[in-house]
């Protein structure tokens, strides 16, 4: 197996990054493939508690990179789905912890445990995001549809492709179908347009997904309940090679049309 | 009282007259704010930029000063410096004011073509 790398990052925080990876992680394991999510958060960890396998850590990233323990020991694997496993972070150090070159020897370290690793980036520009990307083959960047969102995940890009990162997807997350046709929220086409990236997701607002984190739960494996859950899986499968349609914003009228028919064409 | 005139002279008050769009404000303001954060030019280096190509225009040119636009915008393709410069032409013209508009069009290239 040669796994690829795939770090979820999005410049500022509380845009869904981390609920975007573990539901992410959970809908390509269930379709089979073996995933390992890495939460490169080193300080503030929640991958494990969105996850609900808070209570299963004994070892974390650090403690590998600093050879405490080997790989495949410090990841925990997930009793609902068998392919799906996390390496968490620590919680009682920084950063500083765990260099980009750190980063790189642990991806090429999970690569041949599995067919996808995916690592939840913090928020920020500084020395964890350089960390968090370091060993990525790919990105995908969260956004949701507002300035502050927006703004930064440009800055996130322009670093990216600065190093010379150039295969990075889309998801916007936290759509308001409704609010999109009053005019109060940006469309997809501006979005696309203003950051100039393609598209790999729309995920809609969904009250199932606070409901889903307090228990502990993965929307993404709950898709009757959540909408949510829904596009997570939809992602993945797209991931894979699958022609899935983005969900309809009554808003997809041109420009996105367009786009939505190159991604197909892929 | 505005939409009875309005439905009475027959013209749709959205096209022209609507207020923007939280939506439209946004994306002009965005649009905006990441062409300046990805030329990394101030608002400030562009008013000055402005008040140099207004110096060597004018040793060749008479200018009204006071229309002189500058400012950056974001295409698909490219980020550009669009500057709209009004002549003065006061021979033989009806007005003071010529409507002919100088629009030089330098083309700063876009770090993400796409």
């Amino acid at each position: 197996m040669a796994g690829r790398v795939i770090t979820i990052t999005s410049g500022k925080g509380g845009v869904g990054k981390t609920t975007f990876s573990a539901n992410l992680s959970a809908s390509l394991a269930k379709l089979g493939k073996k995933t390992i999510a890495v939460d490169a958060d080193v300080g503030q960890r929640n991958l494990d508690l969105l996850m609900g396998l808070e209570n299963r850590i004994v070892f974390d990233l650090v403690d590998v990179v600093e050879g405490r323990c080997d790989l495949s020991k410090a990841c925990i694997r997930d009793r609902r789905i068998p392919s799906l496993q996390l390496l968490p972070a620590a919680q009682t150090r920084d950063k500083s912890a765990v260099s980009p070159d750190a980063m790189r020897k642990v991806c090429d370290g999970l690569r041949p445990l599995c067919d996808y690793v995916i690592i939840d980036c913090p928020a920020g520009i500084e020395g964890g995001f350089e960390t968090a990307t370091a060993g990525a083959d790919s990105l995908i960047v969260v956004v949701n549809p507002e300035v502050a969102s927006l703004r930064d995940s440009d800055r996130v890009i322009g670093l990216l492709e600065a190093r010379e990162k150039y295969d990075m997807r889309l998801v916007i997350n936290r759509l308001k179908p409704e609010r999109m046709r009053r005019g109060d929220m940006l469309g997809i086409d501006d979005i696309l347009e203003l950051l100039a990236i393609d598209l790999l997701g729309l995920i809609p607002e969904d009250d199932y997904i606070l409901v889903s984190t307090n228990r502990g739960e993965l929307a993404a494996l709950n898709p009757s309940e959540s909408p949510a859950g829904q596009e997570y899986q939809n992602i993945a499968r797209r991931m894979l090679g699958e022609e899935v349609p983005f969900m309809s914003m009554d808003d997809t009228s041109g420009l996105f049309q367009r786009l939505f028919r190159m991604f197909k064409s892929k | 009282m505005k939409k009875l005139i309005s439905k009475l002279f027959g013209f749709d008050p959205s096209e022209d007259d609507a207020p923007q769009t939280s939506k439209q404000a946004a994306r002009e303001r965005l649009k905006l704010a990441l062409t300046y954060d990805r030329t990394s030019i101030g608002y400030n280096a562009l008013e000055q930029l402005r008040d140099e190509i207004i110096q060597v225009i004018a040793k060749h040119l008479d200018l009204d000063q006071e229309d002189i636009s500058i400012q950056l915008d974001r295409t698909m393709d490219q980020d550009k410096l669009i500057a709209s410069i009004p002549l003065r032409i006061s021979t033989r013209s009806r007005s003071s004011r010529s409507p002919a508009t100088m629009n030089t069009v330098p083309s700063i290239r876009r770090r993400r073509p796409r």
